[in-house]
């Protein structure tokens, strides 16, 4: 059954021609601007181990991939809220199936932006050791499937096509604080830590800046160590799910 | 077999009491006893509030009884459900307005074991048409009419309607009402909520109201009827005598009001043979009548004594 129900997901998904442009085209547009076609894309990381091209084509993807998941973690969120889930209650399939469901389209849809980019990437100059391309694909898909949960928790919290819209959009913000579109310095960088972006972002990153941070104005690099990212992304997947399991909660008193 | 003995609902003191965060709690479902047998068609009736899509939650399986039990044919509900012998239209939402009707029927027919065929549910439902339309470019009967497909489609024994015509106009009610017609042919239980009295009237055998989550009356329709308001006898007295034969009227025990307009009375009695009798015998009357109440009548008596026991 899940077989049939995935490809009427997928077509839905590829009727939403705006929200593919935001998840996918945009992205790719924002990593040739800022990326591709600049004279520092090809000076290589402090690292050696790839480029400014594709540090930068990385960060691009992964702006792709979570507002994939958002968008797709929020509309299932509302879908079940208006009604769908009732429509499905009444029908043997199970909730284990719809998650699932849920969850390969996610990553289908997540592998759009992160595909597009790199071919542009690897077709534009970015170039880096196989290790680092292969890696920062699986961190970013990963990163953002967990990003499905603040898609999820914006839709159980307002439960409007239009919530989920603005929590698609709030990813713009984030990317910013998050270190994602521009590197960040002294007091904005110690924000950026702290914000729900930083973490995975970094750990895409990993592979290519084993943790040394980019910096514009020709200071020294800074070393940020791998705890960091990583704590910033256990902390908000527990506040995610905390938030997502309390809004589920609601959901059923309410009924 | 046990099974086929087995009613299609069994419902056995149920409660359903809802505590919602920060809000006092609201008790929708006060005690339900009712048992609906094999291939009966039961209209459920109470005003909003009455607790009846709660009812019928607890009988697809949507929600749990605070007390009680819920058996469906002998099984609990979500087994039912997952047999595909209970199936039901929703009241409201329900439906992905971006896909089109023929994919909202294919999506849910994949969830069944052994679904009906497609085609043959959308051409049952008029839907043949409509079948590469978007569910949002389609009007609110369509959408209904498309619930009602899918509600077709594992076969159900056992149908549940949650208000099913709800929004729609009187030419869409009756042809929705003229398919169900051709569908419970073949021998379904049928339990369907409803506000419209003539549509308890036209289509049920049996009518079981509740208000207040409670059931107040349950019966025939003639038995509903007749049980709110008796029945109303009516009959034209000789001039002179009119006055003392209504005064005699009203000093009856089984006469609920006696009304004189003119030289005709009217009854209203819980028994009407031994009223009619009177009439004709000692009180000298003619041109007598007998009529049951109407539904509607019914209905606001007996939902109206309920609400004011519950005031109390």
């Amino acid at each position: 059954m899940t077989a049939v129900y995935y490809a009427m997901e997928l077509r839905r998904t590829g009727r939403d021609v705006v929200n593919l442009f935001f998840t996918a085209v945009l992205p790719a547009f924002l990593y040739v601007i800022f990326g591709a076609s600049q004279d520092y894309s090809t000076d290589m990381l402090p690292t050696g181990r790839g480029n400014v091209a594709m540090y930068i084509m990385v960060s691009m993807a992964a702006y792709g991939a979570v507002t994939a998941t958002t968008g797709i973690g929020g509309m299932a969120a509302v879908e079940r809220m208006q009604g769908w889930g009732r429509q499905l209650g009444l029908t043997p399939m199970r909730d284990s199936q719809y998650v699932l469901v849920k969850a390969q389209l996610g990553l289908t849809i997540a592998l759009i932006p992160v595909a597009l980019i790199y071919v542009i990437g690897f077709a534009t100059g970015a170039a880096g050791e196989l290790r680092a391309w292969l890696l920062s694909g699986v961190l970013v898909l990963a990163g953002a499937a967990l990003f499905s949960l603040y898609g999820l928790v914006f839709g159980l919290a307002f439960r409007t096509e239009g919530a989920v819209s603005a929590a698609s959009g709030s990813l713009v913000i984030l990317a910013f604080l998050g270190n994602l579109f521009f590197p960040l310095s002294g007091t904005m960088l110690t924000i950026a830590k702290l914000t729900p972006l930083y973490g995975i972002v970094a750990l895409a990153r990993e592979p290519l800046t084993e943790g040394w941070l980019v910096a514009t104005d020709g200071a020294a690099p800074v070393h940020d160590p791998l705890w960091v990212p990583v704590a910033n992304v256990a902390v908000w997947l527990t506040i995610l799910t905390v938030l997502a399991v309390l809004l589920v909660r609601r959901g059923r008193a309410r009924q | 077999m046990t099974t086929t003995t087995e009613p299609a609902i069994d419902l056995v003191g149920v409660t359903k009491t809802f505590t919602p965060v920060g809000r006092p709690p609201v008790e929708a479902v006060r005690g339900i006893d009712l048992r609906v047998g094999r291939g009966e068609i039961v209209a459920f009736l109470g005003p909003n509030g009455a607790g009846k899509t709660t009812t019928l939650d607890m009988v697809l399986g949507l929600t749990q009884p605070t007390a009680g039990r819920v058996a469906v044919h002998g099984r609990p509900a979500r087994t039912a459900v997952l047999e595909g012998r209970v199936s039901a239209v929703l009241q409201s939402g329900g439906l992905l307005h971006d896909l089109t009707v023929r994919e909202t029927v294919q999506v849910i027919a994949s969830a069944y074991r052994q679904p009906r065929d497609v085609d043959e549910v959308l051409e049952r439902t008029g839907l043949t048409a409509l079948a590469r339309r978007r569910v949002s470019k389609c009007s609110g009967g369509e959408q209904q009419r498309l619930r009602f497909a899918l509600a077709l489609l594992p076969d159900p024994d056992l149908l549940v309607l949650d208000e099913p015509t709800a929004g729609m106009d009187v030419g869409a009610r009756h042809e929705f009402w003229a398919t169900m017609r051709a569908e419970v042919e073949g021998g379904r239980t049928v339990v369907f909520a409803t506000h419209y009295l003539e549509e308890a009237d036209a289509f049920a055998q049996r009518i079981v109201m509740v208000a207040r989550g409670r059931v107040v009356a349950d019966g025939s329709t003639a038995e509903i009827r007749a049980r709110a308001t008796g029945r109303t006898v009516s009959a034209t007295l000789p001039a002179a005598t009119a006055q003392q034969a209504v005064a005699t009227l009203r000093r009856r025990p089984d006469v609920v009001a006696a009304d004189l307009a003119g030289d005709r009375v009217t009854v209203r009695t819980g028994d009407a043979d031994a009223v009619a009798l009177a009439l004709l015998t000692d009180l000298g009357g003619s041109g007598l009548e007998i009529t049951t109440g109407s539904l509607d009548d019914a209905f606001l008596a007996l939902t109206a004594d309920d609400l004011v026991g519950a005031d109390r």
